[in-house]
């Protein structure tokens, strides 16, 4: 503490007309940011508004083309990721570096071994640091029986380790869930107490208000506005990132049918060693209805879905699709016969990540035309055709149908994985979070498309995290509480709050659910 | 015992870790314990005779150092299918250079061919990025063919060598404490359980010792320290299970791997040595017969572990020593062992509730009881053959959680950070 008084005033990290051109892209231009010492620092923008890009810049990643970036009152020139650590710069990439079969010590002392050894000092120094900010880190265990947001503070304890002061953070919160959030803003606050300084890239606008001290919001490449975190409104942020107004998730007037497409009685679910998963879950969902499943993650949402689509099987209860009886049907059988799926993980179960588009179109429909012929042999023909169609009427921005999913960024990947289960008819849709990772722009398009999969008559079953997504979107939210369906609200009535309290189970009175009088 | 079962092993604790010396301790004493009693219930002494055991030490160590290799390299992240080729490389570098310049020129000649060979290995799948299988196929071929047409040119005209062999070669120095091994090769002949096949390893290792073996089986230790307890073992080590991360961390995972495949190659070098000076007289044209792969196996078996490795080695030496040692009666009793260790399998298996493989291990178990019981000897041409199909069944069932380096076998490019 007792450097901050005079750390506060100074300047950690001053960008001034960052350029970097790539072949055929501007990634970075005419960049600055002024980042004061001991302050949390936001960074948002759109995927592909060059806050990565930026960021590699300045952790000696990436060479700038042009500009001038002074740590510290100094003008430096950082070209590899040892220089930035030397100058005190540390990264927490947002896919771990983590080795999964090593001890936290290991991973921790790799590559800095020369500071503490790889024995017991290590293990004190770690041990030290680890209850300084109080991360509660067993040095001895292995990275891969830690949760996630464990492994976060493993890699923050990784950059600490090394002596930064400061510390670049991208998108640390996409992969927590919610209490494993509030847990990392605490220890953030507790870094930027002792005088770290905190640069923090999201696109999660809530978070970024409730953290941050400065905000700069960057597009297409450029910083286009620096505003503190007291005089703008998310929505105002987020217009700032877009550049344009912005459009809501609500829903306009209902749809709802009385013909239940979905219906589900009874379902009971157990994991290997018999401890239910799934407990008595029943619900219905009409033609034209979004029923969204509320839920802190870990719940059992996961499980649902995964049970709804045929990937695990019950030990009890009934899923009815339409006239028929599905309970003990494939998967295969199950999308046939009209459920569409999208995943909660696009890259590890939607999409063949180094595979064109037009062959990932054909996944999940590898049965059925236009991917596929009769007697089984592919039509490339009609895949390609049908690749070009949804590219199109789903706005996949794209080179072509050619590229690899991998190229896509995650809002590109997830329009087309919608357009996908969209085509061959469905009448069931089920979404498990489906605007996750992905910037506003495309957020707004997937809203528009199950809106649009609402109004064609189709059930379309809603699992998300974000609660104004499950306001805005559905007709009907139930709330899933340790593997039981414990709530029915009506969002036309319901509160954030509200859905918050049931989904901790501190609202005893949740099963009467706030909608019945409406 | 059900608290165990119940709870999934997510990863053990440190505690178990630390165990894991003892674990092995116990099961090598365990192991041994039931051989002694088949030895006893079956008569055939030459189960654990001083002569059998010294000649599994002899089979064994050669598996043992290519496996070794295997785990060098696969540790870094590289497979290395190629460590026959390199063994190959070994066998003729101890014969060409063992027969001018002497023993000890002999197994730097062999270290430094199986380096060479590793050095191809190390260019192509490191640098070039080319797929670990097809160059490390590439170079057994490679090696196949040098091996053929080198020992051709170098040993035709040598007196006792031939266009497939060498002359024969120095042995490396032998340890006998003859006032060790006198006593316990007296007290092997008593045929007393435990005590006499106890004495029959204390035999082992006072006579006739190859002094190149003792110097392989402390790679094992010095393997295991240098891996687990030093900066270069763990900077080697995370290059095998998270390149991007190391890379990130600023370390050089291209050098880290080279020197792996680098040191693999020079231990299957080693292993060609042994082979050509230690099991058998002389070099001779494809005198590996395939040990490199069964080294591979051994590691895989041994969960990318030098103890487990070890023991893996030691079964394989063991089957393929028994046929030379009064065949037909030996693998007969080996009949008994392997039902009694399938069945001993199959009660572990069922306490794990893995039913298909604790039946499957049961219904083997069965048969091998009912053909030890109802016949008396092994045909001959099938004494060769049995050991394999034993060393599989057990390696099949005993099926454990095994755990390879995450990126093993994964091409890294550099850069591939952040």
């Amino acid at each position: 503490m007792t450097t901050s008084t005079t750390a506060r005033t100074a300047e950690a990290i001053e960008l001034t007309g960052i350029g970097k051109r790539f072949p055929g892209v501007v990634a970075n231009h005419d960049v600055d940011i002024t980042i004061h010492t001991g302050t949390i620092h936001a960074l948002v923008g759109e995927n592909g508004a060059g806050k990565s890009t930026l960021m590699k810049i300045l952790y000696g990643v990436q060479r700038p083309d042009d500009g001038t970036i002074r740590v510290d009152g100094q003008d430096v020139s950082l070209s590899t990721p040892a220089d930035a650590i030397a100058r005190g710069i540390g990264m927490v990439f947002q896919h771990f570096m983590l080795a999964d079969n090593l001890t936290v010590l290991e991973n921790i002392t790799l590559g800095a071994e020369k500071l503490h050894g790889i024995g017991d000092d290590a293990r004190t120094e770690i041990l030290a640091i680890s209850r300084r900010y109080g991360f509660g880190l067993d040095p001895d265990e292995l990275v891969e029986s830690l949760g996630v947001g464990e492994r976060q503070r493993v890699e923050i304890l990784k950059v600490l380790y090394r002596g930064a002061r400061i510390i670049i953070l991208d998108e640390p919160t996409a992969v927590l869930v919610p209490q494993e959030v509030d847990a990392l803003f605490a220890n953030l606050r507790e870094l930027k107490d002792q005088g770290h300084t905190l640069i923090f890239i999201s696109h999660k606008l809530d978070e970024v208000l409730a953290v941050a001290d400065d905000i700069t919001v960057m597009r297409r490449g450029t910083t286009v506005a620096s505003v503190k975190p007291g005089d703008v409104t998310a929505r105002q942020l987020a217009e700032l990132m877009v550049g344009s107004e912005l459009p809501s998730p609500s829903t306009e007037e209902s749809t709802v049918t009385d013909r239940v497409l979905l219906e589900v009685e009874g379902l009971e679910l157990r994991d290997a060693a018999g401890r239910p998963e799934l407990t008595d879950i029943g619900f219905e969902i009409h033609a034209g209805e979004i029923l969204g499943i509320a839920g802190v993650e870990g719940n059992g949402q996961a499980e649902l879905v995964e049970t709804l689509i045929g990937m695990r099987q019950p030990v009890a209860g009934t899923v009815r699709l339409g006239e028929r009886d599905i309970s003990g049907w494939s998967t295969r059988e199950r999308r046939a016969a009209g459920i569409g799926y999208i995943p909660e993980d696009r890259q590890r179960h939607g999409l063949l990540l180094d595979a064109p588009l037009w062959e990932n179109r054909i996944l999940g429909h590898q049965t059925r035309p236009p991917a596929v012929k009769a007697g089984g042999w592919l039509d490339v023909g009609g895949a390609r055709t049908d690749s070009e169609r949804i590219v199109g009427q789903y706005d996949v921005r794209t080179p072509g149908i050619d590229t690899t999913a991998r190229a896509l960024s995650g809002g590109n990947q997830q329009k087309f994985i919608v357009g996908r289960e969209m085509s061959g008819d469905p009448i069931l849709l089920m979404a498990s979070h489906p605007t996750r990772g992905v910037d506003v722009g495309a957020q707004a398009q997937i809203w528009d498309h199950i809106k649009q999969a609402r109004r064609q008559g189709l059930a379309v079953l809603l699992i998300s995290a974000d609660l104004d997504e499950l306001i805005g979107l559905s007709d009907t939210i139930r709330v899933l509480l340790r593997g039981r369906l414990v709530g029915t609200f009506d969002p036309q009535h319901v509160t954030p709050s509200e859905l918050g309290s049931a989904m901790t189970g501190a609202d005893s009175g949740a099963d009467s659910g706030s909608g019945d009088d409406a | 015992m059900s608290t165990a079962v119940t709870a999934p092993p997510p990863v053990e604790a440190p505690a178990e870790r630390r165990s894991r010396g003892l674990r092995f301790g116990l099961y090598l004493a365990g192991g041994f314990v039931v051989l002694c009693l088949v030895r006893v219930i079956t008569g055939a002494d030459e189960l654990t005779s001083s002569g059998t055991l010294a000649v599994t030490l002899t089979a064994t160590m050669p598996i043992a150092m290519a496996g070794l290799g295997g785990l060098w390299s696969e540790r870094a992240g590289v497979v290395n299918i190629g460590l026959e080729g390199m063994m190959i490389m070994g066998t003729l570098g101890a014969g060409y250079f063992g027969f001018h310049y002497g023993v000890i020129a002999g197994i730097v000649g062999a270290v430094l061919l199986g380096v060479a060979g590793a050095g191809l290995h190390a260019l192509a799948t490191v640098v070039f990025g080319i797929d670990h299988i097809v160059s490390g196929v590439a170079i057994n071929i490679i090696a196949l063919g040098v091996s053929g047409f080198l020992a051709e040119a170098w040993f035709s005209d040598l007196e006792g060598g031939g266009p497939t062999q060498s002359p024969p070669l120095p042995t490396p120095f032998e340890i006998n404490i003859d006032a060790i091994s006198g006593p316990a090769n007296t007290l092997e002949g008593k045929h007393w359980f435990l005590i006499s096949d106890l004495a029959s390893v204390v035999e082992m290792f006072t006579k006739n010792l190859s002094s190149l073996v003792v110097f392989a089986l402390a790679l094992f230790f010095v393997t295991q320290w240098v891996l687990w307890r030093t900066r270069f073992g763990l900077r080697l080590r995370s290059c095998g299970e998270a390149p991007a991360a190391a890379e990130s961390l600023g370390i050089n995972v291209y050098r880290y791997k080279i020197i792996a495949v680098l040191i693999s190659g020079g231990l299957a070098g080693l292993g060609g040595a042994l082979l050509s000076m230690v099991s058998s007289s002389g070099f001779q044209v494809g005198q590996t017969n395939n040990r490199g792969y069964i080294g591979l196996a051994a590691m895989i078996f041994g969960n990318w572990r030098p103890s487990g490795l070890f023991m893996g080695s030691a079964l394989f030496g063991y089957t393929q020593a028994l046929p030379f040692r009064q065949g037909t009666v030996s693998v007969h009793a080996l009949l008994l062992l392997v039902a009694l260790l399938l069945v001993a399998i199959g009660v572990v298996q069922l306490l794990r509730k893995r039913r298909v493989q604790a039946i499957g291990a049961f219904a083997f178990g069965v048969l091998f009881l009912l053909w030890y019981l109802v016949t008396d000897i092994v045909p001959r041409d099938f004494t060769t053959m049995a050991p394999y199909i034993t060393t599989l069944l057990v390696l099949a069932l005993a099926s454990q959680r095994l755990r390879m380096p995450a990126a093993d076998g994964q091409v890294y490019r550099k850069g591939s950070a952040g």
